[in-house]
Protein backbone atom coordinates (compact mmCIF):
# COMPACT_ATOMS: atom_id res chain seq x y z
CA UNK A 1 0.00 0.00 0.00
CA UNK A 2 1.31 3.13 -1.28
CA UNK A 3 1.66 5.97 1.45
CA UNK A 4 -1.47 8.50 1.56
CA UNK A 5 -1.36 12.17 1.21
CA UNK A 6 -1.56 13.58 4.58
CA UNK A 7 -5.18 14.16 4.40
CA UNK A 8 -7.87 16.15 6.67
CA UNK A 9 -11.42 16.54 5.64
CA UNK A 10 -10.39 20.48 3.34
CA UNK A 11 -7.97 18.41 1.94
CA UNK A 12 -9.42 15.28 0.81
CA UNK A 13 -12.56 17.25 -0.18
CA UNK A 14 -10.22 19.59 -2.70
CA UNK A 15 -8.95 16.38 -4.15
CA UNK A 16 -11.67 14.55 -5.17
CA UNK A 17 -13.15 17.77 -6.68
CA UNK A 18 -10.04 18.23 -8.75
CA UNK A 19 -10.60 14.53 -9.59
CA UNK A 20 -13.81 14.69 -10.79
CA UNK A 21 -13.12 17.81 -12.63
CA UNK A 22 -10.57 15.83 -14.60
CA UNK A 23 -12.27 13.24 -14.69
CA UNK A 24 -15.74 15.05 -16.29
CA UNK A 25 -14.58 18.32 -17.56
CA UNK A 26 -17.07 19.97 -15.40
CA UNK A 27 -17.72 22.01 -12.18
CA UNK A 28 -18.72 20.31 -9.01
CA UNK A 29 -19.55 21.34 -5.65
CA UNK A 30 -18.93 19.49 -2.14
CA UNK A 31 -22.91 18.76 -2.23
CA UNK A 32 -24.03 18.19 -5.51
CA UNK A 33 -25.64 14.69 -6.36
CA UNK A 34 -23.15 12.62 -8.49
CA UNK A 35 -26.16 10.40 -9.31
CA UNK A 36 -28.86 12.73 -9.57
CA UNK A 37 -26.93 15.36 -11.53
CA UNK A 38 -24.52 13.86 -13.01
CA UNK A 39 -25.89 10.67 -14.24
CA UNK A 40 -22.83 8.72 -11.79
CA UNK A 41 -22.68 4.96 -13.51
CA UNK A 42 -21.41 2.04 -11.78
CA UNK A 43 -18.43 1.88 -13.80
CA UNK A 44 -17.04 5.31 -12.79
CA UNK A 45 -18.27 4.65 -9.06
CA UNK A 46 -15.41 1.84 -9.14
CA UNK A 47 -12.91 4.40 -11.04
CA UNK A 48 -14.08 6.58 -8.03
CA UNK A 49 -13.39 3.59 -5.82
CA UNK A 50 -9.89 2.70 -6.83
CA UNK A 51 -9.03 6.51 -7.16
CA UNK A 52 -9.95 6.96 -3.44
CA UNK A 53 -8.09 3.57 -2.18
CA UNK A 54 -5.10 4.25 -3.60
CA UNK A 55 -4.53 8.13 -3.05
CA UNK A 56 -6.04 7.62 0.19
CA UNK A 57 -4.52 4.03 1.18
CA UNK A 58 -7.77 2.81 2.05
CA UNK A 59 -9.56 -0.29 1.70
CA UNK A 60 -13.32 -0.06 0.77
CA UNK A 61 -14.81 -3.69 1.97
CA UNK A 62 -17.66 -4.97 0.88
CA UNK A 63 -20.53 -3.46 3.13
CA UNK A 64 -19.05 -0.14 2.39
CA UNK A 65 -19.73 0.30 -1.47
CA UNK A 66 -22.87 1.59 -0.10
CA UNK A 67 -24.59 4.61 -2.56
CA UNK A 68 -24.70 6.49 0.02
CA UNK A 69 -21.26 6.62 0.48
CA UNK A 70 -20.63 7.74 -3.02
CA UNK A 71 -23.82 10.03 -3.69
CA UNK A 72 -21.44 13.79 -3.36
CA UNK A 73 -17.71 14.71 -2.70
CA UNK A 74 -19.07 15.20 0.95
CA UNK A 75 -20.07 11.33 1.65
CA UNK A 76 -16.91 10.18 0.13
CA UNK A 77 -14.74 12.45 2.46
CA UNK A 78 -16.70 11.39 5.43
CA UNK A 79 -16.09 7.96 4.26
CA UNK A 80 -12.00 8.34 3.61
CA UNK A 81 -12.14 9.92 7.44
CA UNK A 82 -14.42 6.97 9.01
CA UNK A 83 -11.32 4.30 6.96
CA UNK A 84 -8.60 6.03 7.82
CA UNK A 85 -9.62 6.52 11.78
CA UNK A 86 -10.12 2.72 11.48
CA UNK A 87 -6.50 1.95 10.45
CA UNK A 88 -5.29 4.11 12.76
CA UNK A 89 -7.27 2.60 15.65
CA UNK B 1 5.78 -18.89 -13.64
CA UNK B 2 7.30 -20.55 -16.50
CA UNK B 3 7.53 -24.00 -14.50
CA UNK B 4 3.85 -23.69 -14.05
CA UNK B 5 3.04 -22.96 -17.49
CA UNK B 6 5.73 -26.14 -18.21
CA UNK B 7 3.40 -28.10 -15.41
CA UNK B 8 -0.09 -27.00 -17.17
CA UNK B 9 1.40 -28.04 -20.76
CA UNK B 10 2.49 -31.59 -19.57
CA UNK B 11 -0.99 -31.84 -17.64
CA UNK B 12 -3.06 -31.08 -20.52
CA UNK B 13 -1.02 -33.14 -22.94
CA UNK B 14 -3.25 -33.89 -26.31
CA UNK B 15 -6.43 -34.34 -24.19
CA UNK B 16 -8.01 -30.73 -24.96
CA UNK B 17 -9.79 -32.34 -27.90
CA UNK B 18 -10.92 -35.02 -25.89
CA UNK B 19 -12.53 -33.18 -23.12
CA UNK B 20 -14.12 -30.64 -26.14
CA UNK B 21 -15.96 -33.47 -27.52
CA UNK B 22 -17.16 -35.27 -24.23
CA UNK B 23 -17.74 -31.82 -22.31
CA UNK B 24 -16.17 -32.79 -19.04
CA UNK B 25 -12.72 -31.99 -17.66
CA UNK B 26 -11.02 -34.12 -15.16
CA UNK B 27 -11.79 -33.34 -11.64
CA UNK B 28 -8.83 -34.76 -10.21
CA UNK B 29 -6.68 -32.74 -12.63
CA UNK B 30 -8.80 -29.20 -11.48
CA UNK B 31 -8.62 -29.95 -8.05
CA UNK B 32 -4.40 -30.14 -8.40
CA UNK B 33 -4.14 -26.91 -10.08
CA UNK B 34 -6.84 -25.71 -7.31
CA UNK B 35 -4.88 -27.17 -4.59
CA UNK B 36 -1.39 -25.74 -5.82
CA UNK B 37 -3.64 -22.04 -6.27
CA UNK B 38 -2.83 -21.82 -9.92
CA UNK B 39 -6.80 -20.92 -10.64
CA UNK B 40 -6.31 -18.16 -8.39
CA UNK B 41 -2.78 -17.17 -8.63
CA UNK B 42 -3.54 -13.70 -7.58
CA UNK B 43 -4.35 -14.64 -4.36
CA UNK B 44 -1.92 -13.53 -1.75
CA UNK B 45 0.70 -15.56 0.00
CA UNK B 46 -0.50 -15.28 3.66
CA UNK B 47 -3.98 -16.21 2.20
CA UNK B 48 -2.19 -19.72 1.02
CA UNK B 49 -2.21 -18.00 -2.83
CA UNK B 50 0.95 -17.36 -5.46
CA UNK B 51 0.88 -14.14 -4.52
CA UNK B 52 1.42 -13.15 -8.66
CA UNK B 53 0.78 -9.66 -9.95
CA UNK B 54 -2.01 -9.41 -12.59
CA UNK B 55 0.60 -9.57 -15.65
CA UNK B 56 2.41 -12.51 -14.49
CA UNK B 57 -0.95 -14.54 -14.00
CA UNK B 58 -2.70 -12.97 -17.15
CA UNK B 59 0.47 -14.72 -18.83
CA UNK B 60 -0.03 -17.55 -17.06
CA UNK B 61 -4.13 -17.12 -17.98
CA UNK B 62 -3.29 -16.84 -21.80
CA UNK B 63 -0.91 -19.81 -22.08
CA UNK B 64 -3.91 -21.88 -20.10
CA UNK B 65 -6.47 -20.15 -23.09
CA UNK B 66 -3.87 -21.42 -25.99
CA UNK B 67 -4.30 -25.00 -24.15
CA UNK B 68 -7.84 -25.17 -23.33
CA UNK B 69 -10.79 -22.58 -23.16
CA UNK B 70 -12.63 -24.90 -20.99
CA UNK B 71 -9.71 -25.09 -18.78
CA UNK B 72 -8.84 -20.77 -18.93
CA UNK B 73 -13.17 -20.28 -18.11
CA UNK B 74 -12.80 -22.47 -15.02
CA UNK B 75 -9.75 -20.69 -13.73
CA UNK B 76 -11.82 -17.00 -14.73
CA UNK B 77 -14.75 -18.58 -12.12
CA UNK B 78 -12.59 -19.52 -9.26
CA UNK B 79 -10.16 -16.43 -9.76
CA UNK B 80 -13.17 -14.24 -10.10
CA UNK B 81 -14.70 -16.10 -7.04
CA UNK B 82 -11.32 -15.25 -5.37
CA UNK B 83 -11.74 -11.50 -5.96
CA UNK B 84 -14.85 -11.20 -4.74
CA UNK B 85 -14.43 -12.85 -1.77
CA UNK B 86 -11.09 -10.39 -1.30
CA UNK B 87 -13.01 -7.30 -2.27
CA UNK B 88 -16.34 -7.93 0.14
CA UNK B 89 -15.30 -10.39 2.16
CA UNK B 90 -14.35 -9.21 5.66
CA UNK B 91 -10.73 -10.28 6.96
CA UNK B 92 -12.11 -13.36 8.63
CA UNK B 93 -14.33 -14.36 5.22
CA UNK B 94 -11.26 -12.99 3.70
CA UNK B 95 -8.74 -15.76 5.52
CA UNK B 96 -11.33 -18.58 5.33
CA UNK B 97 -12.09 -18.56 2.11
CA UNK B 98 -9.34 -17.37 -0.05
CA UNK B 99 -7.55 -20.38 1.97
CA UNK B 100 -9.93 -22.84 0.92
CA UNK B 101 -10.09 -21.53 -2.73
CA UNK B 102 -6.04 -22.45 -2.70
CA UNK B 103 -6.40 -25.90 -1.43
CA UNK B 104 -8.48 -28.22 -3.62
CA UNK B 105 -11.63 -26.16 -3.43
CA UNK B 106 -13.42 -25.38 -6.72
CA UNK B 107 -15.69 -22.33 -7.21
CA UNK B 108 -18.00 -20.64 -8.91
CA UNK B 109 -19.98 -17.20 -9.79
CA UNK B 110 -23.50 -16.79 -10.33
CA UNK B 111 -24.74 -13.43 -12.02
CA UNK B 112 -27.08 -13.56 -14.71
CA UNK B 113 -30.63 -15.06 -14.13
CA UNK B 114 -33.47 -16.19 -16.97
CA UNK B 115 -34.41 -12.30 -17.22
CA UNK B 116 -31.94 -10.86 -15.70
CA UNK B 117 -28.79 -11.44 -18.13
CA UNK B 118 -27.02 -7.65 -18.99
CA UNK B 119 -29.26 -5.85 -17.30
CA UNK B 120 -28.04 -7.57 -13.95
CA UNK B 121 -29.96 -4.90 -11.70
CA UNK B 122 -33.06 -7.04 -12.36
CA UNK B 123 -32.28 -9.72 -10.49
CA UNK B 124 -34.63 -11.19 -7.92
CA UNK B 125 -32.62 -14.05 -6.56
CA UNK B 126 -33.16 -12.97 -2.89
CA UNK B 127 -30.99 -13.60 0.17
CA UNK B 128 -33.24 -12.57 3.49
CA UNK B 129 -32.10 -12.30 7.31
CA UNK B 130 -33.82 -15.10 9.67
CA UNK B 131 -31.79 -14.75 13.05
CA UNK B 132 -28.32 -16.02 12.96
CA UNK B 133 -28.98 -17.09 8.97
CA UNK B 134 -30.27 -16.34 5.67
CA UNK B 135 -32.54 -18.20 3.53
CA UNK B 136 -31.27 -17.57 -0.07
CA UNK B 137 -34.07 -18.42 -3.20
CA UNK B 138 -33.20 -17.67 -6.48
CA UNK B 139 -32.58 -19.27 -9.84
CA UNK B 140 -29.08 -18.47 -11.64
CA UNK B 141 -28.31 -19.35 -14.81
CA UNK B 142 -25.10 -20.26 -17.32
CA UNK B 143 -22.73 -20.58 -14.10
CA UNK B 144 -19.42 -21.12 -15.59
CA UNK B 145 -17.72 -24.03 -13.29
CA UNK B 146 -20.85 -24.76 -11.52
CA UNK B 147 -21.02 -28.68 -12.70
CA UNK B 148 -17.64 -28.77 -10.69
CA UNK B 149 -17.95 -26.21 -7.97
CA UNK B 150 -17.92 -27.09 -4.31
CA UNK B 151 -18.47 -22.99 -3.35
CA UNK B 152 -21.36 -21.01 -5.53
CA UNK B 153 -21.03 -17.34 -4.96
CA UNK B 154 -24.56 -16.10 -5.44
CA UNK B 155 -25.54 -12.23 -6.08
CA UNK B 156 -28.66 -11.27 -5.02
CA UNK B 157 -31.15 -8.65 -3.11
CA UNK B 158 -30.42 -8.17 0.13
CA UNK B 159 -32.44 -5.75 2.21
CA UNK B 160 -32.45 -2.20 0.09
CA UNK B 161 -29.04 -3.52 -1.51
CA UNK B 162 -27.80 -6.51 -2.84
CA UNK B 163 -25.00 -9.07 -1.50
CA UNK B 164 -23.03 -12.03 -2.19
CA UNK B 165 -23.47 -14.76 -0.12
CA UNK B 166 -21.26 -18.08 -0.45
CA UNK B 167 -23.36 -21.35 -0.92
CA UNK B 168 -22.16 -24.91 -0.67
CA UNK B 169 -23.01 -26.98 -3.26
CA UNK B 170 -23.85 -29.78 -1.56
CA UNK B 171 -26.13 -27.47 1.16
CA UNK B 172 -30.01 -28.94 1.43
CA UNK B 173 -32.32 -27.53 -1.45
CA UNK B 174 -29.87 -26.30 -3.43
CA UNK B 175 -30.20 -28.14 -7.09
CA UNK B 176 -26.87 -28.20 -10.37
CA UNK B 177 -28.25 -29.20 -13.37
CA UNK B 178 -25.41 -29.10 -16.89
CA UNK B 179 -26.41 -27.19 -19.74
CA UNK B 180 -26.16 -29.89 -21.78
CA UNK B 181 -24.19 -29.13 -25.05
CA UNK B 182 -23.01 -25.74 -24.77
CA UNK B 183 -21.98 -24.14 -28.13
CA UNK B 184 -18.09 -23.46 -26.98
CA UNK B 185 -16.26 -24.22 -24.06
CA UNK B 186 -17.84 -27.50 -23.84
CA UNK B 187 -16.24 -28.76 -21.08
CA UNK B 188 -16.42 -25.56 -18.67
CA UNK B 189 -18.91 -26.94 -16.61
CA UNK B 190 -21.99 -24.75 -17.31
CA UNK B 191 -25.13 -25.19 -14.93
CA UNK B 192 -28.34 -23.72 -14.18
CA UNK B 193 -28.10 -23.40 -10.00
CA UNK B 194 -31.83 -23.62 -8.41
CA UNK B 195 -31.56 -22.11 -5.04
CA UNK B 196 -35.26 -23.38 -2.74
CA UNK B 197 -35.40 -21.65 0.30
CA UNK B 198 -31.35 -22.61 1.42
CA UNK B 199 -30.73 -21.79 4.28
CA UNK B 200 -27.02 -20.62 5.14
CA UNK B 201 -25.22 -19.27 8.27
CA UNK B 202 -25.27 -15.31 7.97
CA UNK B 203 -21.38 -15.12 8.04
CA UNK B 204 -21.58 -16.55 4.48
CA UNK B 205 -23.07 -13.55 3.42
CA UNK B 206 -20.53 -11.28 1.35
CA UNK B 207 -20.37 -7.68 1.15
CA UNK B 208 -24.43 -6.96 3.04
CA UNK B 209 -25.83 -4.06 1.40
CA UNK B 210 -23.81 -2.94 -0.57
CA UNK B 211 -25.03 -1.66 -4.00
CA UNK B 212 -25.75 -4.29 -6.89
CA UNK B 213 -23.79 -2.18 -9.38
CA UNK B 214 -20.73 -2.19 -7.11
CA UNK B 215 -21.01 -5.82 -6.77
CA UNK B 216 -21.33 -6.74 -9.83
CA UNK B 217 -19.03 -4.10 -11.36
CA UNK B 218 -15.82 -5.10 -8.86
CA UNK B 219 -16.65 -9.22 -9.42
CA UNK B 220 -16.55 -8.69 -13.26
CA UNK B 221 -13.71 -6.63 -13.25
CA UNK B 222 -11.68 -9.71 -12.64
CA UNK B 223 -13.74 -12.15 -15.11
CA UNK B 224 -13.53 -9.32 -17.91
CA UNK B 225 -9.62 -9.01 -17.21
CA UNK B 226 -9.10 -12.95 -17.33
CA UNK B 227 -11.39 -13.71 -20.20
CA UNK B 228 -9.43 -10.99 -22.45
CA UNK B 229 -5.79 -12.87 -21.22
CA UNK B 230 -7.87 -15.85 -22.55
CA UNK B 231 -8.62 -14.61 -26.13
CA UNK B 232 -5.28 -13.96 -26.32
CA UNK B 233 -4.34 -17.37 -25.59
CA UNK B 234 -7.03 -18.34 -28.07
CA UNK B 235 -5.21 -16.09 -30.76
CA UNK B 236 -1.93 -17.66 -29.94
CA UNK B 237 -3.47 -20.91 -30.13
CA UNK B 238 -4.85 -20.13 -34.14
CA UNK B 239 -1.57 -18.32 -34.87
CA UNK B 240 0.43 -21.44 -34.31
CA UNK B 241 -2.04 -23.83 -36.05
CA UNK B 242 -2.41 -21.43 -39.42
CA UNK B 243 0.58 -20.48 -39.73
CA UNK B 244 2.16 -24.35 -39.55
CA UNK B 245 -0.62 -25.47 -41.67
CA UNK B 246 0.33 -22.80 -44.08
CA UNK B 247 4.18 -23.21 -44.25
CA UNK B 248 3.73 -27.26 -44.53
CA UNK B 249 0.61 -27.70 -46.60
CA UNK B 250 1.26 -27.67 -50.49
CA UNK B 251 -1.21 -26.10 -53.05
CA UNK B 252 -0.66 -25.40 -57.11
CA UNK B 253 3.30 -26.18 -56.83
CA UNK B 254 3.83 -23.95 -53.48
CA UNK B 255 3.20 -23.64 -49.33
CA UNK B 256 -0.28 -22.14 -48.63
CA UNK B 257 1.65 -19.16 -46.95
CA UNK B 258 3.10 -18.34 -50.43
CA UNK B 259 -0.25 -17.33 -51.74
CA UNK B 260 -0.99 -13.84 -51.06
CA UNK B 261 -4.93 -14.68 -49.88
CA UNK B 262 -3.64 -16.91 -47.33
CA UNK B 263 -0.67 -14.71 -46.43
CA UNK B 264 -3.19 -11.92 -45.41
CA UNK B 265 -4.92 -14.19 -42.76
CA UNK B 266 -1.42 -14.92 -41.08
CA UNK B 267 -0.88 -10.97 -41.07
CA UNK B 268 -4.04 -10.49 -39.43
CA UNK B 269 -3.69 -12.92 -36.96
CA UNK B 270 -0.25 -11.86 -36.25
CA UNK B 271 -1.84 -8.02 -35.48
CA UNK B 272 -4.63 -9.52 -33.65
CA UNK B 273 -2.30 -11.51 -31.53
CA UNK B 274 0.29 -8.29 -30.76
CA UNK B 275 -2.98 -6.10 -30.21
CA UNK B 276 -4.84 -7.69 -27.76
CA UNK B 277 -1.60 -8.44 -25.50
CA UNK B 278 -0.46 -5.40 -25.80
CA UNK B 279 -4.09 -3.84 -24.43
CA UNK B 280 -4.18 -6.60 -21.63
CA UNK B 281 -0.41 -6.05 -20.16
CA UNK B 282 -1.71 -2.22 -19.98
CA UNK B 283 -4.84 -3.45 -18.08
CA UNK B 284 -2.76 -5.75 -15.82
CA UNK B 285 -0.10 -3.09 -15.37
CA UNK B 286 -2.92 -0.63 -14.15
CA UNK B 287 -4.69 -3.27 -12.09
CA UNK B 288 -1.06 -3.83 -10.11
CA UNK B 289 -0.56 -0.18 -9.97
CA UNK B 290 -3.94 0.23 -8.59
CA UNK B 291 -4.90 3.34 -11.16
CA UNK B 292 -8.45 4.41 -11.68
CA UNK B 293 -7.72 3.64 -15.33
CA UNK B 294 -7.95 0.17 -14.05
CA UNK B 295 -11.17 -0.09 -14.97
CA UNK B 296 -12.01 1.59 -18.43
CA UNK B 297 -8.34 -0.58 -19.63
CA UNK B 298 -10.09 -4.06 -18.31
CA UNK B 299 -13.35 -3.05 -20.56
CA UNK B 300 -11.40 -2.10 -23.41
CA UNK B 301 -9.01 -5.53 -23.43
CA UNK B 302 -11.91 -7.52 -22.81
CA UNK B 303 -13.70 -6.34 -25.47
CA UNK B 304 -10.77 -6.11 -28.19
CA UNK B 305 -9.61 -9.19 -27.43
CA UNK B 306 -12.59 -11.02 -27.48
CA UNK B 307 -13.42 -9.52 -31.05
CA UNK B 308 -9.98 -10.21 -32.40
CA UNK B 309 -10.18 -14.04 -31.43
CA UNK B 310 -13.43 -14.41 -32.88
CA UNK B 311 -12.19 -12.75 -35.80
CA UNK B 312 -8.92 -14.92 -35.80
CA UNK B 313 -10.35 -18.22 -34.80
CA UNK B 314 -12.60 -17.89 -37.91
CA UNK B 315 -9.75 -16.61 -40.09
CA UNK B 316 -7.58 -19.82 -38.67
CA UNK B 317 -10.29 -22.51 -39.53
CA UNK B 318 -10.35 -20.62 -43.29
CA UNK B 319 -6.31 -21.13 -43.25
CA UNK B 320 -6.78 -25.15 -42.29
CA UNK B 321 -9.96 -25.93 -44.02
CA UNK B 322 -10.62 -28.96 -43.85
CA UNK B 323 -7.72 -30.19 -42.10
CA UNK B 324 -9.59 -28.04 -39.27
CA UNK B 325 -12.93 -28.69 -39.71
CA UNK B 326 -13.83 -31.21 -36.97
CA UNK B 327 -15.11 -31.07 -33.33
CA UNK B 328 -11.57 -31.31 -31.21
CA UNK B 329 -9.31 -29.62 -33.16
CA UNK B 330 -7.57 -26.65 -31.73
CA UNK B 331 -9.07 -24.18 -34.50
CA UNK B 332 -12.44 -25.47 -34.38
CA UNK B 333 -12.55 -25.00 -30.91
CA UNK B 334 -11.65 -22.00 -30.68
CA UNK B 335 -13.70 -20.63 -33.59
CA UNK B 336 -16.62 -22.08 -31.22
CA UNK B 337 -14.83 -20.66 -27.91
CA UNK B 338 -13.63 -17.01 -28.98
CA UNK B 339 -17.55 -16.40 -29.96
CA UNK B 340 -18.63 -16.83 -26.68
CA UNK B 341 -16.09 -14.54 -25.57
CA UNK B 342 -17.82 -11.65 -27.35
CA UNK B 343 -20.96 -12.44 -25.46
CA UNK B 344 -19.61 -13.49 -21.87
CA UNK B 345 -18.79 -11.05 -18.80
CA UNK B 346 -20.48 -7.89 -21.38
CA UNK B 347 -21.50 -8.43 -24.89
CA UNK B 348 -19.91 -6.95 -27.32
CA UNK B 349 -22.83 -4.51 -27.11
CA UNK B 350 -22.67 -3.92 -23.54
CA UNK B 351 -19.06 -3.14 -23.78
CA UNK B 352 -19.40 -0.81 -26.86
CA UNK B 353 -22.29 1.23 -24.40
CA UNK B 354 -20.14 1.35 -21.82
CA UNK B 355 -16.77 2.63 -23.67
CA UNK B 356 -19.61 5.47 -25.32
CA UNK B 357 -20.27 6.84 -22.07
CA UNK B 358 -16.55 6.89 -21.01
CA UNK B 359 -16.46 8.92 -23.94
CA UNK B 360 -19.39 11.36 -23.15
CA UNK B 361 -18.12 11.70 -19.38
CA UNK B 362 -14.72 12.20 -20.72
CA UNK B 363 -15.96 14.96 -23.30
CA UNK B 364 -18.02 16.72 -20.05
CA UNK B 365 -21.38 15.48 -20.88
CA UNK B 366 -22.78 14.75 -17.76
CA UNK B 367 -21.66 18.56 -16.24
CA UNK B 368 -24.56 19.72 -18.50
CA UNK B 369 -27.34 17.88 -17.58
Amino acid sequence: MSMSMTATPDTIELELLGFLKNKTKAQWTADRDLFADGGLSSLFAMELVVHLEQRFGITIAGSDLQLKNFRTVTSMVELVVKLQRGIGA
Amino acid sequence: MREQAELLTDLVGDRAGEWDRSGLLPVELLRKLGADGLLCAEVPVEHGGQGWTSLDNGAFTAHAGSLCSSLRSVMTSQGMAAWTVQRLGDAEQRDHYLRRLTSGALAAVGFSEPQAGSDLAAMTTSIRVEGDSVLVDGRKVWVTAAYYADLLVVFGRYGDGGAAVVVPADAPDVRVERIADPMGCRAAGHATIVLDSVRLPAANVLGAGAAIPFLVSSSLAYGRKSVAWGCVGILRACLDAAARHATTRHQFGRPLAEHQLVAGHLADLVAAEQVATRLCEHASRCWDSGSPDVVIATLLAKHESAQRAAAGASAAVQVLASAGARDGHAVSRAYRDAKLMEIIEGSNEMCRLLLAEHAVRVAGGWGVR
